[in-house]
This record gives C-alpha cells, structure tokens and sequence, in this order.
C-alpha cells in the first residue's frame, strides 16, 4: 500500500474562486450610415479593478449571539494554551482538519482554554490518529489532564499500529493515557505519590481517541471515549448527523446534569464504536462546547456545519466556524473531521 | 431533540413579608435591586440564568415573574403584611416550579435543578403543617423538578428550623447573635449574587456543582444545632 508516501493532493482546500463576471455584449462597430464617421475605438485592455481591501472576519452569529469582547489573558502559566489552535493535512485517502478553540467565559474569566486535540498521520498504513479532550473545569489543572491525555493516547496508538494491523486495543491506550496523569501529578507534588481522587482532581478530562484507516470498501473509523464528549458522522448529502455515542444526558428527566466519570477513571466495559464511512460522510468528533449547541442537528448549528462541512475548508476558516457565536453557549469548543477522499486509493 | 438554545437555571428568592419586617422594607428592597444590578453586570451569567422573586407572608405573591435579567426593566418592590406561613411557600413552589420548567422547556431550554433562596425573620406560624408540601416539594421521586433550597434565618429565625427547610445541611444559615437584621439582609443578598454568578459558571463543568456562599454576618446553622 502506497498511502501517505509523499503522493499528496489537493483536496478542495481553497474555497473556488467564482466564475468571472459575464462579458459585456458585442459594442456594434461602426454606426448607422447616417450619422457622421466616428474614429474607430482602439481595443485598450480593460483597466483593472481597484484592490478590494481585505474584511476582517466578524464573528459568525447563529441566531442571538452572546457579546463581544476583548479576552482577558489566561494567566501567567498558561502560554502554552493559546486562545485558538487548528491545523490541517490531506493523506491520499483522507483529510483531516481540526479546531480548538477558547470559550467565551474562559476570555471572560481569564481563563485558559481547557479543551485539546491532537492528530497524527501513521505512514505506513495511511490511517489518521486522533485525540479531543475536555478538561473538568472543576479541576485544578484541567488544561494540562487534557493535552496530556491528547498526547499520550496519540502516541500509544501509533505505536499500536505499528505493532500489527488488528482492532486497537483501547482499554491499553486509556490506561496509558491515565498513568501520564498520575505521573503528572506525582511530579508537581514533589515526587509524592497522589492520593486516590488527587489526580482527578487535578488533571481530569474526558477523552474521545481513535483511528481512521483506509480500507477499500470506504475508510473506518474506531473510537473509544470516557466522558460525555461526542462523535458523529455528518451525512453532507442529507445534512444529518448520526451520534456515535449516546447523549450525555437522559432524555426522560426535565432537568439536565452534566456531571462525567472523566479520566484518570477507565471504565469497564468501555464504550468504544466502528463505523465505516462512506463517501458522503464525515467523522466529527468533539467536545460537548460543540455537542451541545449542536444537539441532535437539525436545527441553525447543525445546518451550519453540514453547508460549511461540504468540503474540506481551510484550517483557520475551521477555527472561525468553530467559534460561532450564540447566546448562552460560552464553553471552550473543538472539533475534529475527518473526510474520504473522493475516488481514493483504498490501500 | 430538537436544538436546544441553552442550558438555564431557575433562581427563586423568597422574601419574608411577615408584619415583623416592617423596619428592615427598606434593606429588603434595597437587596432585591443590588441582586438585580449584580446580574445586569454578569450578561453571559445572567444569560444562562431565570429569576424569579416572590414575597411571603399569609400567602406568596409575585413580585417578579421568571425573569431574563439582562432584558428585565421593572425592580422587585415588596409588601409588608401578614404571619409567617411556610406552607403556602412550599404549597406554591410545588406548582410553581413544575410549570415553569415546563414552560421553559417548551421555549426551547434544557433546565439545571432550580434552586431557591429562602430568607425568614421567624418561625412559621404554620406551626408543622409546612412540612408535608416541603417533604413533596424536596422528594425527588415525586417532583423530578425538586429544587435545591438554600435557608437564611435571621432575627426569630431559628437554626434548627432553617436546617430543615434547606435541602442540604450546608445550604442553611443562621445570621449570628446580636446581627444587625437590616445588614443581615443586605449580605444575603451579596453572598445570592455571589451565588448565583458562581454557579452560572459551575454548572457547566463536567464537575457541576451548586456553589453557594455563606453570607457575612451568618454562621452555619447545622453548626447552631443543639448548643
């Protein structure tokens, strides 16, 4: 199999430029014989149009949206979390953007994003490695538990897949992501073992991993969570979204909670899903920032992203989507896609 | 599921108009603008939240309606009058909040677990007959809207009264011996901002959690119990 070895394409990155204005009709060339001779008109090539001055971004208002600002800095020790990251890449058989973005009450509060991603290409199977994590905001440190569980597990699964070519095994990379934690969390105490609930309460984060690998009946995609972060896979042709994993909440009660059972907690069994994608679908996976205004997606948000989603955009126009505006949605927010190539080679 | 416009949480205080506040009307009304003042300042809090406040005495009266604090005009204004009747409180929040969720669900909102706010200068004049509406309002099994409640007693108030209206041993106060009940009241009305601002934003985690501060001048009434 020839994938991820330097065949790169493009893959509708750039949105298309519009067709050119329609000509203007033919000018007659010579007037009715009546009226006097009037030199004949030199073709000039037609001047070009003055610069458009670039537009600023404004932010993307679904519906009422919550008040602008400018954000507070996120304290001292939290330059390693900057307000937005995002990035983007295309193997021959897949392409993947992502985005995390600072929610509004964290600018508002000052505080760090406490959201993370992280994705990888495996070479030599073409697959695409994920990881998106939410940090418990009750948590001491929750911006460190979720990019250390994002690394950790990435890691884990690329050395897996190397390893040999069968369902990944979850419940290894979950342990491992929560022993990072524990040594985390031993190391900022000094090398004093942590207490049981120290680590969680100091580093806890859901975590949402998993691989797509090429495959030539469509790609697949296996996934495993602990959390209430979420995955779908977007229809784009019928602009409906298809939940991987259950709703965070039960629907019978009148009133929500969102309490979680986050790392360094693995649970048993695990709650781990494959789907396969075909080519009309795309893998979303996010944090609840995202899965909760988007709901079960058929209403403004939803509609939002399957028109936007349709084909890859470029990565900070995938931050700028992401960081939709809408009234009492203030939660940091990341999202991860992951598209089939059209006509790709399978292997 | 339809989209949801948000998650919100209902807030009820409950303000004692018994004739034995007459000379603290002033600090009352006084409270009930700096809490709405204090929200006005918090718009992304107050986005996610629903006030409402009623007045209590012989009966409750609404002095505001469920209200988006960002948008509301009008200010609270309570009535002196009456005895200390706890059963038509929790009579009425027995209705009350089921509907209102109900309403607000039909808006297009998820609801937290409302949450009330209740401040008493005296013991009910009910003598015990409050206790079966407050045990049907709390009991989750038979109102899955079953409010958190969070007791303040001040001046006749007593702790052990206090700790059986709250819903949560660590949710009652008691203003402290020789407290000034005019700025008793006004600290409560702080530490329900605080409160609720708190919360707006604790809520949310994936770790929720009802964060509720003791007022100045108030001691823990679990704390009072039995000494």
């Amino acid at each position: 199999m020839a994938a991820g070895r330097g065949r790169s394409r493009p893959f509708g990155g750039s949105p298309v430029p519009p067709p050119p204005p329609a000509a203007p009709p033919p000018v007659p060339s010579a007037p009715p014989a009546a009226q006097p001779p009037v030199p004949p008109v030199r073709s000039v090539p037609p001047a070009a149009p003055p610069p458009v001055p670039p537009v600023p971004w404004r932010p993307i208002a679904v519906g009422t949206p919550g008040p602008e600002f400018e954000a507070r800095p996120p304290g001292r020790y939290a330059f390693e979390f900057p307000d937005t990251e995002c990035d983007g890449w295309s193997t021959p058989s897949l392409c993947l953007r992502f985005a995390s973005v600072r929610g509004a009450q964290h600018r508002y509060s000052g505080k760090p994003r406490q959201d993370a991603a992280r994705a990888a290409c495996h070479e030599a199977s073409g697959s695409v490695v994920f990881a998106v994590a939410d940090g418990v905001s009750g948590a001491r440190r929750p911006e460190f538990g979720a990019i250390e569980a994002c690394r950790t597990s990435v890691e884990r699964m690329l050395h897996l897949l190397s390893a040999g070519d069968g369902p990944l095994d979850f419940r290894d990379v979950l342990l491992r992501a929560a022993e990072r934690l524990r040594q985390l969390a031993q190391w900022w105490q000094g090398g004093r073992e942590p207490e049981p609930g120290e680590v969680a309460d100091m580093l806890a984060t859901t975590l949402v991993a998993g691989v797509v690998r090429p495959d030539p009946a469509g790609p697949v995609a296996e996934l495993c969570r602990v959390g209430d972060s979420g995955a779908w896979v977007l229809d784009r042709a019928a602009g409906r979204y298809q939940a991987l994993f259950g709703a965070k909440t039960g629907s019978g009660s009148p009133v929500v909670s969102n309490a979680v059972t986050p790392l360094p907690h693995v649970p048993d069994p695990l709650e781990r899903t494959v789907v396969r994608l075909a080519a009309p679908h795309t893998l979303l996976v996010g944090t609840d920032g995202f899965g909760d205004p988007l709901g079960d997606g058929d209403g403004q948000v939803g509609a939002l992203f399957a028109r936007q989603l349709a084909t890859p955009v470029s990565p900070p126009w995938f931050a700028h989507l992401l960081d939709f505006s809408r009234e009492t949605f203030d939660d940091d927010r990341t999202l991860l896609a992951v598209w089939p190539h059209p006509g790709a080679p399978a292997t | 599921m339809a989209e949801t416009k948000g998650v919100l949480l209902p807030a009820y205080v409950l303000a004692d108009e018994s004739g034995s506040m007459s000379p603290y009307e002033q600090d009352l009304t006084h409270g009930l603008v700096s809490l709405c003042e204090g929200l006005r300042a918090e718009p992304m809090i107050a986005a996610k939240l629903r006030l409402a406040v009623l007045g209590f005495s012989d009966d409750v009266q609404v002095r505001l309606a469920v209200a988006d604090m960002r948008r509301e005009t009008s200010l609270p204004k309570v009535e002196i009058r009456g005895l200390t009747n706890y059963e038509a409180v929790f009579d009425d929040l027995s209705t009350r909040i089921p509907n209102d969720v109900r309403w607000l669900r039909g808006e297009g909102y998820k609801v937290h677990r409302p949450v009330v706010f209740f401040l008493s200068d005296g013991q009910p004049t009910d003598g015990g007959a409050w206790r079966r509406p407050h045990r049907e309002l709390t009991d989750r099994a038979r109102t899955p809207t079953a409010p958190n409640i969070v007791a303040c007693g001040i001046g006749n108030a007593e702790a052990s009264t206090m700790v059986e209206v709250a819903t949560q041993p660590e949710f009652a106060f008691i203003a402290k011996p020789g407290t000034d009940i005019g700025r008793a009241v006004a600290e409560f009305f702080h530490a329900l901002t605080a409160s609720l601002v708190a919360s707006g934003q604790a809520l949310n985690s994936g770790a929720p959690q009802l964060v509720v501060n003791r007022p100045d001048q108030f001691s823990m009434a679990i704390d009072e119990v039995g000494q």
